[in-house]
């Protein structure tokens, strides 16, 4: 035990005696969590970006895109005209809406108005910001095809004399169209899981997810870095001195393993702690869960990479080999860009990958308020990707 | 007595290749055993068999009544490792290197502590002891490597080439260091490709080349076998073409070979005194300047040319 | 001159021979590109962005109404966007959310239709509420399903209520008497719910981009993890110069009748020469593999010029402040991922608000432009500005880099 004990504590005194390391330990994983998350300087990176053209400025006008800006789905941005054909000719925006000039006018004097949107056709997130669209312009105009109804029934009865009845009529009906709309019974109730997290808002979600993804990639990059370490160790010669003590080849593989899950631990807490104390993410209702999902993700990522150093030959083809494995399934994982938003069948495939797991672990946690039952199933997953790669790295471990 | 170490018949093959071919010699304790061969002769294999390093294709080693095959755990613990490389932790303080490669040989507590103050002050490493391995110099890190193989009080010794590459005043540090630690009782397998260190420090010399031991003995006994043999070297002095020279003096009846280094043309003669005048005659009547001459009585170098007709550093 | 290039050839085939450094310098770019087309759907042929949201329907309704919302739901319009799964039982319904198998749950419940519109001459029964059962987790997702059932039940509320209005204004302007107030109503509440959709004042006028004007996501992903990984390559660079030193060689150059500005333009040369080579072929294999065109190849060429000059400027500024080679590789390393972060390079394009303007000074920002509008159809015209800030950045690096290399002596001793 005490060996294993010497083997981790150097391995972490090794770790940390340059003074870089801190910057990938913390201040990195800080900067880009912080950043994600929109909390600095803003972000909606999640949202769906859609341009409006306000050519009426009126009050109406201003309403839809108020209600549009209220939506969760997507993120209007106000522009002049040819700055919103720009941005939509750019790929920067899923559709742009025109809000024609003297809409307001027309809608007020009884009649139709026709807004000009445009989809992009490559990108399906065009559907979705049409529905909100729909349901915004239905919301803002009710009153007024209210009352347009209402004076269109009157007419078929009997015309009327002239334009100034006619409007008294219609303002009549709009009035007391307002009036029982605003006293329409509630028709929808949103609901959610009884055990779900108090996460309403869309910035909120964003925050949980940039605070979860953040974590995954900054911590699995380096843990999958065993493979570097391994590397290191054949390289100084000190790996075959190791050999020629009585030191078991257990023994070092579990010291090796104790040293880099703890200081992947070690900073899992810390960026739980950052994400607790300055993004408000809910990671703290269930510590015992939270700790299994912690310490089931980290065994599958030490265990990659001590898989991973027994196929590179030198310290930089790991670390270059690392990253690169990091990142991209970190990306795959769900952790730069939501799961939500894949394609199924992606979606299905990112399932072969612990990070998409421990993605998912972490969102039941931080959204779902999952206790130990629910994390269970990621865990256990986790824990099975850790024995496959186990069993791969230890049998295929030579210490030359 | 028993010897501490006995090899029977050690083989190792790579592939096609048969890198040690059947090694076999035993080591008493309290004495120092060189291994002595050029590069590639098959000294790191060996060594690295009877450290539990490889695994030998065939044949043993019994260490301290331990067999390296079947009880290597048991072997790790009595023997100490000094490796060709520097084998320590850059970032780690000598300090820090030799607690945790005692901790890997089980010890702990107060005893480690003791044992490594005991160790720096062996290596004459106390006042450095805080500072990274990085900022030492070639040879305190070469100290502090033999000062890891030590720490857990090693019944032998391995060391291999431990001189490859450093300056002449750490290898004379080292070399007075190996003389230390036999005299206090450790016993000493010593490979090396320096015929000079297998002279000065051994009880005992193996030879091997190309993976076989070809001669095992003193040195009286090991240079008996040349017969009496000097050799006799002529200084010529830098950028000398000797060669015309070579082929001359190889006409010489009484001239078994010819070979140069190191500015110098290096005869083996039965008789020196009685072979110098004709030679350096001539030397002479080829427009030779030889600026100085040694007479060697025999040595190990000349053992290894008679036995295998190649010199020791070619 | 000829020694410069001498020395940056060097460099660039003793870099480009360690197959770790090509991981990061080629593979991983690549890769990463690769992964987030996938994820996005750029690369599959159903398109990126939100589609197949699974939805399960129970209609416990079962009359007019609910019918009527199934079918919107399940409308050939919407048949990308959703795939709905009727169930009839609530239990079960919830029961898959819970297990995260699906985004939402619309129950429409016993009654419904009954407590919007009399049957029967019966009155309205009570409130009946459909209620939304969401996935926290896909916040995206559930909002646009809401959306589409609060539009749905606008458009009834709006029927309700104009037909409430119209007879109670025909009323009231005696248009129709009070005996006839029943029947009129049903009347006019059947027209209205026929023409449902015509109520609405304002309209959608909805069309599609057409398709050959759009370019792929890729065109975009791809440029901007390229640049990602080129301050990394221009990080192997800089750090050439002080492995050099480290080892001896450097001082070995410096006795040979070379200067020491020829060695430090020799190594700017070298560094500049690896990120141009890193780019050309990441650009190249994305334009034969991915089938990606960026337009106009002499505007690309100048672009990857000037972009890949300001990054040296950035490489060699790196190795002027860094005292060893591990330095320069770790700082490298953040800078290249943090330039990346605010420069766009993560999702191909430019970060909103002030992360925007920090990012304007990184290579990253302005290459990103370049390859955006050339993949929009842009040319060298279009690009003079984004030619002038990298020149510009080049320059002022390059000068502060050496400046502070004379300053260090590096070259000296």
């Amino acid at each position: 035990m005490s060996k294993i004990i010497a083997i981790a504590r150097k391995d972490i005194k090794i770790r940390f005696s340059g003074k870089t390391e801190l910057l990938f330990f913390l201040f990195l994983p800080l900067i880009f969590t912080l950043l994600l998350s929109g909390v600095l300087f803003g972000g909606g990176v999640n949202k769906i970006v859609m341009v409006v053209v306000d050519e009426d400025n009126s009050d109406i006008s201003g309403k839809l895109v108020s209600l549009l800006q209220s939506s969760e789905a997507v993120a209007p941005s106000v522009l002049a005209q040819e700055k919103a054909q720009e941005t939509f000719d750019n790929r920067d925006a899923a559709a742009i809406l025109i809000i024609p000039s003297g809409m307001e006018s027309s809608l007020k004097a009884g009649q139709t108005v026709s807004l000009d949107f445009t989809l992009d056709p490559s990108n399906n997130n065009g559907l979705a910001v049409q529905q909100e669209v729909q349901k915004a312009i239905g919301q803002i105009s009710r009153s007024l095809a209210v009352a347009n109804a209402s004076t269109r029934e009157a007419e078929q009865i009997q015309p009327f004399t002239d334009a100034t009845q006619r409007q008294a009529y219609y303002d009549q009906s709009l009035a007391t169209g307002q009036q029982m709309f605003d006293t329409a019974p509630v028709r929808i109730v949103i609901t959610q899981p009884e055990n779900a997290a108090e996460i309403q808002s869309q910035k909120e979600t964003q925050a949980a997810q940039a605070s979860a993804g953040q974590l995954i990639i900054w911590v699995f990059i380096p843990l999958l870095g065993t493979s570097e370490l391994m590397a290191y160790e054949r390289v100084w010669g000190t790996l075959r001195r190791l050999v020629t003590t009585p030191t078991r080849k257990p023994t070092f593989l579990l010291g090796t393993i104790t040293g880099q899950l703890s200081s992947g631990l070690v900073q899992m807490l810390m960026l739980v702690v950052i994400g607790v104390v300055l993004l408000k993410v809910p990671w703290g209702q269930n510590p015992l869960a939270l700790l299994l999902l912690l310490i089931s993700f980290g065994l599958a990522s030490v265990a990659m990479g001590t898989m991973l150093g027994t196929f590179t030959r030198t310290p930089s083809q790991a670390n270059g080999l690392s990253i690169s494995l990091g990142m991209v399934m970190g990306l795959l994982g769900g952790c730069m860009f939501p799961l939500e938003m894949f394609p199924p069948a992606v979606a299905n495939v990112a399932k072969i990958l612990p990070t998409t797991w421990a993605m998912m672990g972490m969102t039941q946690l931080t959204m779902y308020n999952a206790g130990l039952l629910q994390i269970l199933p990621y865990a256990a997953v986790l824990l099975g990707f850790s024995v496959v790669f186990f069993i791969v790295g230890i049998w295929r471990f030579r210490y030359e | 007595m028993s010897p501490i170490l006995e090899v029977q018949n050690l083989v190792k093959k790579f592939g096609d290749l048969t890198a040690v071919d059947g090694v076999s010699f035993d080591i008493q304790e309290g004495e120092v055993f060189s291994l002595l061969g050029p590069n590639g002769a098959g000294k790191t294999t060996t060594i690295s068999m009877l450290s539990c390093l490889l695994e030998p294709t065939s044949g043993d080693a019994v260490i301290a009544g331990h067999s390296v095959t079947r009880d290597a755990l048991e072997v790790k613990g009595v023997i100490g490792v000094v490796p060709q490389e520097i084998a320590l932790y850059e970032e780690l303080s000598a300090r820090e290197n030799l607690t945790f490669w005692g901790q890997m040989y089980g010890l702990g507590g107060n005893a480690l502590k003791t044992r490594v103050n005991e160790v720096l002050e062996q290596i004459g490493l106390v006042d450095r002891a805080k500072d990274k391995i990085k900022t030492y110099s070639g040879g305190m890190k070469r100290r502090v490597n033999i000062g890891v193989g030590l720490l857990h009080k090693p019944r032998l010794l391995f060391m291999d080439e431990p001189t490859v590459g450093i300056d002449p005043q750490s290898r004379r540090s080292i070399l007075d260091s190996v003389k230390d630690l036999n005299k206090a009782g450790m016993t000493v397998l010593y490979t090396t490709h320096y015929m000079e260190e297998a002279e000065e420090l051994s009880h005992r010399v193996g030879i091997v080349d190309q993976g076989k031991m070809i001669a095992i003995g003193t040195q009286k006994e090991l240079t008996q076998l040349v017969g009496e043999n000097e050799t006799l070297r002529l200084h010529t002095g830098e950028n000398v073409d000797v060669q015309p020279l070579m082929d001359a003096l190889k006409e010489l009846p009484y001239v078994i070979h010819v070979s140069a280094s190191d500015n110098m043309v290096v005869l083996i003669v039965p008789e020196a005194d009685d072979a110098l005048p004709p030679v350096l005659g001539k030397a002479d009547r080829l427009g030779y300047k030889i600026r100085s001459v040694d007479i060697q009585e025999p040595n190990l170098e000349a053992v290894f040319l008679k036995l295998t007709g190649k010199a020791l550093r070619d | 001159m000829k020694k410069i290039l001498q020395i940056g050839w060097k460099d660039l085939r003793v870099i480009f021979r360690d197959r770790a450094a090509l991981i990061l310098m080629l593979l991983a770019p690549f890769a990463m590109t690769v992964g987030m087309g996938l994820v996005t759907g750029a690369l599959s042929s159903s398109g990126g962005g939100l589609s197949q949201v699974p939805v399960v329907v129970v209609n416990l309704d079962q009359s007019t109404l609910g019918n009527a919302l199934v079918e919107v739901l399940k409308s050939p319009e919407l048949s990308k966007l959703l795939v709905v799964e009727e169930n009839n039982d609530v239990t079960a319904a919830r029961a898959l959310l819970d297990a995260d198998q699906t985004a939402a749950v619309v129950i429409i419940p016993v009654g419904f239709t009954a407590s919007v519109i009399p049957q029967d001459g019966q009155a309205i029964s009570a409130d009946a509420q459909i209620e939304i059962y969401k996935n926290p987790s896909r916040t995206i997702s559930t909002g646009v399903v809401q959306s589409i059932v609060e539009s749905f039940l606008n458009e009834v509320e709006t029927g309700r209520i104009g037909g409430q209005v119209a007879v109670a204004q025909l009323l009231a302007s005696g248009l129709v008497p009070q005996q006839q107030a029943v029947q009129v109503g049903m009347q006019i509440g059947t027209r209205l719910a026929n023409e449902r959709g015509n109520l609405q004042t304002l309209i959608l006028n909805t069309r599609q981009a057409s398709v050959s004007e759009a370019p792929s996501f890729l065109m975009y992903i791809a440029p901007g993890f390229a640049l990602l990984f080129l301050m990394y390559t221009v990080s192997l660079g800089g750090k050439t110069l002080l492995t050099e030193r480290q080892e001896g060689t450097l001082t070995r150059l410096m006795t040979t009748p070379t200067g020491p500005s020829q060695v430090l333009v020799g190594k700017m040369a070298g560094t500049y020469m690896l990120g141009l080579a890193q780019m050309t072929i990441l650009i190249t294999a994305s334009a034969l593999l991915l089938g990606l065109r960026w337009g106009d190849p002499l505007a690309m060429v100048i672009l990857l010029l000037t972009t890949v000059a300001a990054a040296t400027g950035w490489g060699m500024l790196l190795a002027a402040f860094s005292r060893t080679p591990g330095q320069v590789s770790s700082i490298g390393m953040a800078m290249t991922l943090l330039f990346g972060l605010v420069g766009g390079s993560f999702f191909g394009g430019v970060m909103p608000g002030v992360i925007g303007y920090i990012g304007m000074l990184t290579p990253n920002y302005w290459g990103q432009k370049g390859f955006n509008t050339l993949a929009n159809g842009g040319n060298m015209q279009d690009l003079l500005p984004v030619y002038a800030a990298t020149l510009v950045m080049a320059a002022i690096l390059l000068v502060i880099s050496i400046f502070i290399f004379r300053r260090k002596g590096l070259l000296q001793k």
